[in-house]
Protein backbone atom coordinates (compact mmCIF):
# COMPACT_ATOMS: atom_id res chain seq x y z
CA UNK A 1 0.00 0.00 0.00
CA UNK A 2 1.15 3.27 -0.92
CA UNK A 3 1.50 4.71 2.16
CA UNK A 4 3.55 2.20 3.94
CA UNK A 5 5.36 2.06 1.08
CA UNK A 6 6.49 5.93 1.33
CA UNK A 7 7.03 5.53 4.82
CA UNK A 8 9.52 2.96 4.66
CA UNK A 9 11.22 5.30 1.94
CA UNK A 10 12.29 7.45 4.98
CA UNK A 11 14.02 4.70 6.66
CA UNK A 12 16.99 5.88 7.42
CA UNK A 13 20.11 2.81 5.93
CA UNK A 14 23.43 2.48 7.13
CA UNK A 15 26.30 1.95 4.93
CA UNK A 16 27.30 -1.86 3.94
CA UNK A 17 30.31 -1.49 5.50
CA UNK A 18 29.38 0.05 8.70
CA UNK A 19 26.52 -2.32 9.45
CA UNK A 20 29.21 -5.50 9.15
CA UNK A 21 31.77 -3.91 11.29
CA UNK A 22 28.76 -2.83 14.03
CA UNK A 23 27.18 -6.26 13.36
CA UNK A 24 30.63 -8.17 14.03
CA UNK A 25 30.93 -5.75 17.40
CA UNK A 26 27.41 -7.14 18.66
CA UNK A 27 28.53 -10.26 18.09
CA UNK A 28 31.37 -10.37 19.61
CA UNK A 29 29.49 -9.03 22.86
CA UNK A 30 26.63 -11.61 22.66
CA UNK A 31 29.27 -14.06 22.69
CA UNK A 32 31.28 -13.08 25.47
CA UNK A 33 27.75 -12.07 27.46
CA UNK A 34 26.83 -15.87 26.65
CA UNK A 35 30.29 -17.01 28.15
CA UNK A 36 29.25 -15.11 31.05
CA UNK A 37 25.64 -16.33 31.29
CA UNK A 38 24.77 -12.39 31.67
CA UNK A 39 24.46 -9.64 29.91
CA UNK A 40 27.77 -7.16 30.16
CA UNK A 41 26.15 -4.21 30.10
CA UNK A 42 25.38 -4.92 33.93
CA UNK A 43 27.97 -3.54 36.00
CA UNK A 44 27.85 -1.98 39.72
CA UNK A 45 29.29 0.77 40.42
CA UNK A 46 32.56 0.21 42.51
CA UNK A 47 31.98 0.99 46.49
CA UNK A 48 34.32 3.38 47.53
CA UNK A 49 36.59 2.58 50.64
CA UNK A 50 34.85 3.93 53.64
CA UNK A 51 31.34 3.22 51.93
CA UNK A 52 31.56 6.47 50.00
CA UNK A 53 29.48 6.36 46.50
CA UNK A 54 29.55 8.51 44.17
CA UNK A 55 26.59 10.37 45.16
CA UNK A 56 28.17 11.18 48.51
CA UNK A 57 30.95 12.56 46.99
CA UNK A 58 28.73 14.58 44.77
CA UNK A 59 26.72 15.74 47.85
CA UNK A 60 29.76 16.46 49.80
CA UNK A 61 32.64 17.49 47.81
CA UNK A 62 30.95 19.18 44.32
CA UNK A 63 32.45 18.57 41.50
CA UNK A 64 36.67 18.29 42.40
CA UNK A 65 38.61 15.32 41.72
CA UNK A 66 38.04 12.70 45.12
CA UNK A 67 40.71 10.16 45.59
CA UNK A 68 40.28 7.21 47.66
CA UNK A 69 42.88 6.21 50.03
CA UNK A 70 42.26 3.45 52.62
CA UNK A 71 39.48 4.80 54.98
CA UNK A 72 40.33 8.14 54.25
CA UNK A 73 39.78 10.56 51.03
CA UNK A 74 42.52 13.09 49.67
CA UNK A 75 40.87 15.26 47.91
CA UNK A 76 43.19 16.68 44.41
CA UNK A 77 45.90 13.32 44.62
CA UNK A 78 46.11 10.07 43.64
CA UNK A 79 46.71 7.36 46.01
CA UNK A 80 46.10 3.63 46.23
CA UNK A 81 43.20 1.83 47.70
CA UNK A 82 43.93 -1.82 48.99
CA UNK A 83 44.95 -3.71 45.51
CA UNK A 84 43.18 -0.76 42.89
CA UNK A 85 42.89 2.80 42.85
CA UNK A 86 39.73 4.89 42.18
CA UNK A 87 39.32 8.66 40.79
CA UNK A 88 35.84 9.34 41.50
CA UNK A 89 34.54 12.99 39.92
CA UNK A 90 30.78 13.95 40.24
CA UNK A 91 30.53 12.93 36.51
CA UNK A 92 32.86 9.70 35.96
CA UNK A 93 34.61 7.55 37.71
CA UNK A 94 38.05 5.84 36.86
CA UNK A 95 38.86 2.76 38.48
CA UNK A 96 41.88 0.62 37.77
CA UNK A 97 42.26 -2.82 38.69
CA UNK A 98 44.74 -5.19 40.20
CA UNK A 99 45.44 -6.73 37.30
CA UNK A 100 45.89 -3.27 35.39
CA UNK A 101 42.44 -3.30 34.20
CA UNK A 102 41.16 0.21 33.69
CA UNK A 103 37.43 0.58 33.97
CA UNK A 104 35.62 4.07 33.22
CA UNK A 105 32.10 4.64 34.62
CA UNK A 106 30.62 7.49 33.00
CA UNK A 107 27.43 9.56 34.38
CA UNK A 108 27.76 12.54 32.44
CA UNK A 109 30.10 13.98 29.97
CA UNK A 110 31.81 16.25 31.72
CA UNK A 111 35.42 17.65 32.40
CA UNK A 112 37.21 15.91 29.65
CA UNK A 113 41.30 17.01 30.44
CA UNK A 114 40.53 15.58 33.94
CA UNK A 115 39.41 12.25 32.82
CA UNK A 116 42.18 12.25 30.35
CA UNK A 117 44.70 13.06 33.32
CA UNK A 118 43.08 10.04 35.24
CA UNK A 119 43.32 7.78 32.58
CA UNK A 120 46.94 8.61 32.02
CA UNK A 121 47.69 8.33 35.74
CA UNK A 122 46.55 4.67 34.89
CA UNK A 123 48.39 4.08 32.31
CA UNK A 124 46.67 4.50 29.40
CA UNK A 125 47.65 6.82 27.01
CA UNK A 126 44.47 8.60 26.61
CA UNK A 127 43.26 12.06 24.62
CA UNK A 128 40.08 12.78 25.49
CA UNK A 129 38.33 15.80 23.91
CA UNK A 130 34.95 17.90 24.14
CA UNK A 131 33.46 18.47 20.51
CA UNK A 132 32.75 22.17 20.73
CA UNK A 133 28.92 23.28 20.01
CA UNK A 134 26.24 25.76 19.55
CA UNK A 135 23.01 25.45 20.85
CA UNK A 136 20.15 25.70 18.27
CA UNK A 137 16.16 25.67 18.04
CA UNK A 138 14.90 22.29 17.01
CA UNK A 139 11.72 20.31 16.86
CA UNK A 140 8.95 22.22 18.98
CA UNK A 141 11.31 24.91 19.22
CA UNK A 142 13.73 23.05 21.81
CA UNK A 143 17.23 23.86 22.48
CA UNK A 144 19.30 20.52 20.82
CA UNK A 145 23.12 20.72 20.21
CA UNK A 146 25.06 20.89 17.11
CA UNK A 147 28.25 20.44 16.71
CA UNK A 148 30.85 23.04 15.12
CA UNK A 149 33.29 20.25 14.24
CA UNK A 150 33.61 16.76 14.51
CA UNK A 151 36.88 14.52 15.18
CA UNK A 152 37.54 12.15 11.79
CA UNK A 153 39.53 9.30 13.47
CA UNK A 154 38.75 6.92 10.55
CA UNK A 155 42.42 6.71 8.69
CA UNK A 156 43.77 6.52 12.13
CA UNK A 157 41.78 3.54 13.82
CA UNK A 158 43.49 0.35 14.81
CA UNK A 159 42.49 -2.78 13.12
CA UNK A 160 38.97 -4.03 15.01
CA UNK A 161 41.28 -6.85 16.71
CA UNK A 162 42.89 -4.36 18.50
CA UNK A 163 40.21 -2.65 19.30
CA UNK A 164 38.78 -5.82 20.61
CA UNK A 165 42.20 -6.41 22.44
CA UNK A 166 42.26 -3.11 24.17
CA UNK A 167 38.89 -1.65 24.93
CA UNK A 168 35.28 -3.83 26.08
CA UNK A 169 32.21 -1.55 25.70
CA UNK A 170 29.92 -2.51 28.85
CA UNK A 171 27.57 0.16 27.73
CA UNK A 172 27.57 3.26 25.43
CA UNK A 173 24.54 5.22 26.66
CA UNK A 174 24.93 6.50 30.01
CA UNK A 175 25.78 5.53 32.75
CA UNK A 176 28.04 4.00 30.28
CA UNK A 177 30.92 1.76 30.75
CA UNK A 178 34.30 1.17 28.95
CA UNK A 179 36.77 -1.34 30.00
CA UNK A 180 40.32 -0.53 28.98
CA UNK A 181 43.22 -3.32 28.78
CA UNK A 182 46.16 -0.88 28.81
CA UNK A 183 49.13 -4.10 28.03
CA UNK A 184 47.19 -4.88 24.99
CA UNK A 185 47.68 -1.40 22.98
CA UNK A 186 50.10 -1.61 21.05
CA UNK A 187 53.18 0.87 21.43
CA UNK A 188 52.32 4.18 20.19
CA UNK A 189 48.66 4.17 20.13
CA UNK A 190 46.32 5.99 22.04
CA UNK A 191 42.38 5.52 23.41
CA UNK A 192 40.52 8.58 22.38
CA UNK A 193 37.35 9.73 23.66
CA UNK A 194 35.17 12.57 22.83
CA UNK A 195 32.43 14.23 23.83
CA UNK A 196 30.25 17.14 24.14
CA UNK A 197 31.10 18.61 28.20
CA UNK A 198 27.82 19.79 30.28
CA UNK A 199 25.28 20.91 27.86
CA UNK A 200 21.97 21.58 28.98
CA UNK A 201 20.65 17.70 29.63
CA UNK A 202 17.07 18.78 27.46
CA UNK A 203 19.52 19.37 24.59
CA UNK A 204 21.05 16.45 23.93
CA UNK A 205 24.93 15.25 23.60
CA UNK A 206 26.92 13.37 21.30
CA UNK A 207 29.80 11.15 22.38
CA UNK A 208 31.94 9.58 19.36
CA UNK A 209 32.55 5.66 20.20
CA UNK A 210 36.05 5.40 22.34
CA UNK A 211 38.65 4.21 19.80
CA UNK A 212 42.18 2.95 19.81
CA UNK A 213 44.40 5.06 17.70
CA UNK A 214 47.14 3.76 15.71
CA UNK A 215 49.33 7.09 16.89
CA UNK A 216 48.64 9.46 19.79
CA UNK A 217 48.35 12.53 17.83
CA UNK A 218 44.84 14.28 18.54
CA UNK A 219 42.86 14.07 15.68
CA UNK A 220 41.39 16.95 14.18
CA UNK A 221 38.69 18.51 14.57
CA UNK A 222 37.03 19.35 11.24
CA UNK A 223 33.99 21.98 10.83
CA UNK A 224 30.83 20.90 10.29
CA UNK A 225 28.80 22.62 7.75
CA UNK A 226 25.36 23.91 9.63
CA UNK A 227 23.06 22.40 7.07
CA UNK A 228 19.85 24.38 7.76
CA UNK A 229 18.55 26.51 4.94
CA UNK A 230 19.90 30.14 4.67
CA UNK A 231 23.04 29.29 7.06
CA UNK A 232 26.18 30.23 6.17
CA UNK A 233 29.52 28.67 7.02
CA UNK A 234 30.45 26.47 9.93
CA UNK A 235 31.68 28.42 13.27
CA UNK A 236 34.64 26.66 13.95
CA UNK A 237 34.73 28.37 17.65
CA UNK A 238 33.99 26.58 20.50
CA UNK A 239 30.97 27.33 22.97
CA UNK A 240 32.04 30.25 25.26
CA UNK A 241 32.99 28.43 28.43
CA UNK A 242 33.76 25.40 27.07
CA UNK A 243 37.23 24.37 26.36
CA UNK A 244 38.49 24.46 22.22
CA UNK A 245 40.18 21.55 21.38
CA UNK A 246 43.58 23.30 21.31
CA UNK A 247 43.10 24.14 25.02
CA UNK A 248 43.97 20.83 26.04
CA UNK A 249 46.40 18.92 27.09
CA UNK A 250 47.84 16.63 24.30
CA UNK A 251 48.43 13.23 25.20
CA UNK A 252 52.15 12.22 25.94
CA UNK B 1 29.10 -27.74 17.96
CA UNK B 2 27.46 -28.87 14.44
CA UNK B 3 24.86 -26.78 13.06
CA UNK B 4 22.34 -27.98 10.61
CA UNK B 5 21.92 -24.77 7.71
CA UNK B 6 18.63 -26.47 7.12
CA UNK B 7 17.15 -26.56 11.00
CA UNK B 8 14.76 -23.77 11.71
CA UNK B 9 14.58 -21.50 14.46
CA UNK B 10 12.74 -23.31 16.29
CA UNK B 11 14.73 -25.92 16.53
CA UNK B 12 18.34 -24.15 17.05
CA UNK B 13 16.53 -22.24 20.24
CA UNK B 14 15.11 -25.31 21.61
CA UNK B 15 18.91 -26.82 20.99
CA UNK B 16 20.82 -24.01 22.04
CA UNK B 17 18.98 -24.76 25.96
CA UNK B 18 21.83 -27.73 26.39
CA UNK B 19 24.26 -26.38 23.51
CA UNK B 20 24.04 -22.78 24.65
CA UNK B 21 26.57 -21.54 21.50
CA UNK B 22 24.06 -23.05 18.78
CA UNK B 23 22.27 -19.79 19.51
CA UNK B 24 25.15 -17.52 17.58
CA UNK B 25 23.56 -19.27 14.71
CA UNK B 26 20.08 -17.49 15.30
CA UNK B 27 22.26 -14.28 15.51
CA UNK B 28 24.18 -15.00 12.10
CA UNK B 29 20.55 -15.21 10.60
CA UNK B 30 18.72 -12.32 11.67
CA UNK B 31 21.58 -9.79 13.18
CA UNK B 32 21.76 -7.96 10.09
CA UNK B 33 18.16 -7.09 9.56
CA UNK B 34 17.64 -6.34 13.50
CA UNK B 35 20.73 -4.03 13.34
CA UNK B 36 19.72 -2.12 10.18
CA UNK B 37 15.96 -1.93 12.09
CA UNK B 38 17.79 -0.35 15.35
CA UNK B 39 19.78 1.72 13.09
CA UNK B 40 16.77 3.12 11.46
CA UNK B 41 15.31 4.08 14.82
CA UNK B 42 18.02 4.77 17.25
CA UNK B 43 20.85 6.11 15.14
CA UNK B 44 24.42 4.60 14.53
CA UNK B 45 25.46 5.55 18.06
CA UNK B 46 22.88 3.11 19.50
CA UNK B 47 22.28 0.35 17.07
CA UNK B 48 25.36 -1.70 17.70
CA UNK B 49 25.03 -1.68 21.92
CA UNK B 50 21.64 -2.15 21.37
CA UNK B 51 21.18 -4.89 18.70
CA UNK B 52 23.96 -6.81 21.25
CA UNK B 53 21.41 -6.38 24.13
CA UNK B 54 18.34 -7.51 22.13
CA UNK B 55 20.22 -10.79 21.39
CA UNK B 56 21.81 -11.55 24.88
CA UNK B 57 18.19 -11.05 25.86
CA UNK B 58 16.88 -12.97 23.91
CA UNK B 59 19.78 -15.63 24.86
CA UNK B 60 18.26 -15.28 27.93
CA UNK B 61 14.76 -15.75 28.07
CA UNK B 62 14.95 -18.54 25.18
CA UNK B 63 13.70 -21.52 27.15
CA UNK B 64 10.36 -19.31 27.16
CA UNK B 65 10.33 -19.43 23.13
CA UNK B 66 7.06 -20.71 21.78
CA UNK B 67 8.50 -24.12 19.28
CA UNK B 68 5.57 -23.30 17.34
CA UNK B 69 7.06 -20.46 15.95
CA UNK B 70 9.55 -21.57 13.50
CA UNK B 71 10.74 -18.30 12.42
CA UNK B 72 12.20 -16.52 15.08
CA UNK B 73 12.21 -13.21 13.58
CA UNK B 74 8.93 -11.66 15.34
CA UNK B 75 10.16 -12.51 18.65
CA UNK B 76 13.08 -10.57 18.25
CA UNK B 77 11.77 -7.97 16.88
CA UNK B 78 9.29 -7.76 20.29
CA UNK B 79 12.49 -7.64 21.99
CA UNK B 80 14.08 -5.55 20.05
CA UNK B 81 11.26 -3.21 20.56
CA UNK B 82 11.41 -3.10 24.19
CA UNK B 83 15.23 -2.07 24.24
CA UNK B 84 14.65 0.42 21.89
CA UNK B 85 12.23 1.46 23.99
CA UNK B 86 14.84 2.41 26.74
CA UNK B 87 16.19 4.88 24.43
CA UNK B 88 13.26 7.41 23.97
CA UNK B 89 15.74 10.31 23.90
CA UNK B 90 17.54 9.07 21.08
CA UNK B 91 14.76 7.91 19.00
CA UNK B 92 13.30 11.42 19.29
CA UNK B 93 16.79 12.93 17.83
CA UNK B 94 16.56 10.28 15.29
CA UNK B 95 12.73 11.57 13.89
CA UNK B 96 14.23 15.64 14.28
CA UNK B 97 17.22 14.10 12.01
CA UNK B 98 14.04 12.38 9.56
CA UNK B 99 12.34 15.70 9.52
CA UNK B 100 14.91 17.55 8.38
CA UNK B 101 16.88 15.69 6.48
CA UNK B 102 16.45 13.40 3.40
CA UNK B 103 16.69 9.60 3.35
CA UNK B 104 19.25 7.94 3.10
CA UNK B 105 18.34 5.02 1.87
CA UNK B 106 19.48 2.55 -1.14
CA UNK B 107 20.48 3.94 -4.79
CA UNK B 108 18.70 1.33 -7.16
CA UNK B 109 16.16 3.27 -9.19
CA UNK B 110 12.88 1.17 -10.44
CA UNK B 111 10.48 3.01 -11.81
CA UNK B 112 7.75 2.00 -8.72
CA UNK B 113 10.37 2.86 -6.27
CA UNK B 114 11.71 6.08 -7.25
CA UNK B 115 8.26 7.92 -7.39
CA UNK B 116 7.98 6.51 -3.94
CA UNK B 117 11.24 8.23 -2.81
CA UNK B 118 9.99 11.22 -5.02
CA UNK B 119 6.71 11.34 -2.49
CA UNK B 120 8.93 10.34 0.51
CA UNK B 121 11.38 13.20 -0.17
CA UNK B 122 8.26 15.49 -0.39
CA UNK B 123 6.17 14.25 2.26
CA UNK B 124 9.28 13.38 4.46
CA UNK B 125 9.64 16.56 7.12
CA UNK B 126 5.92 15.83 7.71
CA UNK B 127 5.70 11.84 7.76
CA UNK B 128 8.51 12.48 10.21
CA UNK B 129 6.23 15.07 12.20
CA UNK B 130 3.06 12.80 12.40
CA UNK B 131 4.93 9.73 13.31
CA UNK B 132 6.57 11.51 15.90
CA UNK B 133 3.00 12.66 16.98
CA UNK B 134 1.42 9.10 17.30
CA UNK B 135 1.01 7.51 20.49
CA UNK B 136 4.05 5.29 21.19
CA UNK B 137 2.56 1.86 20.88
CA UNK B 138 0.92 2.56 17.41
CA UNK B 139 4.24 4.02 15.91
CA UNK B 140 6.04 0.58 16.93
CA UNK B 141 3.89 -1.02 15.01
CA UNK B 142 3.81 1.33 11.95
CA UNK B 143 7.37 1.06 12.18
CA UNK B 144 7.23 -2.78 12.17
CA UNK B 145 4.82 -2.94 9.31
CA UNK B 146 6.72 -0.32 6.88
CA UNK B 147 10.46 -0.64 8.23
CA UNK B 148 10.65 -3.95 9.75
CA UNK B 149 8.27 -5.17 6.76
CA UNK B 150 6.73 -7.62 9.16
CA UNK B 151 3.32 -8.86 8.02
CA UNK B 152 0.31 -8.31 9.78
CA UNK B 153 0.56 -11.84 11.85
CA UNK B 154 4.56 -11.24 12.29
CA UNK B 155 3.63 -7.72 13.69
CA UNK B 156 0.94 -9.34 16.13
CA UNK B 157 3.70 -11.65 17.22
CA UNK B 158 5.87 -9.48 17.77
CA UNK B 159 3.39 -7.46 20.11
CA UNK B 160 1.66 -10.06 21.67
CA UNK B 161 -1.44 -9.58 19.87
CA UNK B 162 -3.40 -10.67 17.53
CA UNK B 163 -3.82 -10.13 14.02
CA UNK B 164 -7.47 -8.61 13.80
CA UNK B 165 -6.10 -6.49 16.60
CA UNK B 166 -3.19 -5.02 14.55
CA UNK B 167 -5.28 -4.73 11.59
CA UNK B 168 -7.46 -2.68 13.28
CA UNK B 169 -5.31 -0.56 14.62
CA UNK B 170 -3.51 0.39 11.62
CA UNK B 171 -6.44 1.16 10.34
CA UNK B 172 -6.83 3.70 12.84
CA UNK B 173 -3.42 5.19 12.48
CA UNK B 174 -4.23 5.39 8.73
CA UNK B 175 -6.89 7.37 9.74
CA UNK B 176 -4.84 9.52 12.44
CA UNK B 177 -1.92 10.29 9.79
CA UNK B 178 -4.67 11.33 6.48
CA UNK B 179 -6.02 14.17 9.34
CA UNK B 180 -2.27 14.97 10.19
CA UNK B 181 -1.29 15.20 6.47
CA UNK B 182 -4.19 16.45 4.63
CA UNK B 183 -4.72 16.48 0.81
CA UNK B 184 -0.73 15.26 0.67
CA UNK B 185 -1.51 12.18 2.63
CA UNK B 186 -0.40 9.23 -0.70
CA UNK B 187 -3.55 7.30 -0.21
CA UNK B 188 -4.22 4.22 -2.78
CA UNK B 189 -7.17 1.91 -2.47
CA UNK B 190 -6.65 0.28 0.97
CA UNK B 191 -5.89 -3.70 0.85
CA UNK B 192 -4.58 -5.89 3.42
CA UNK B 193 -1.28 -7.58 2.89
CA UNK B 194 -2.57 -10.70 4.30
Amino acid sequence: MSEINTLRELRPVPPPAELEAMRMAARERLVTGMARKRAPQRWRRPVLAGGLTTAAVAAGAAAALVLTSGPGVVPGQHATAGHSRTVVTTAWTVREDADGTVNIYLDEYANPAGLQRALQADGVNAIVRSIPYVLQSGFNNKSVVRPTCNYVTINDRAPLAVQGRVLTIGRRALPALFIVHPDAMPPGSALFLAFMANPPRAAGNIALKPVVLTNDTAPACVPVADKRPGQSAPTPTAKAGRPAPSALPKAA
Amino acid sequence: MSIDTRASDADLIVQSLTEPELFTAVFDRHSSEILRYVYARLGPDLAEDVTAETFLAAFQCRSKYDGAWSDARPWLYGIAMRQISRHRRAEERRLRLLRSAPADGPTEDHSDRAAERVTAQRLGPRLAVALAALPRQDRELLLLVAWAELSYAEAATALGTTTSAVKARLHRIRVRMRQELGDDYPVNEEKDDE
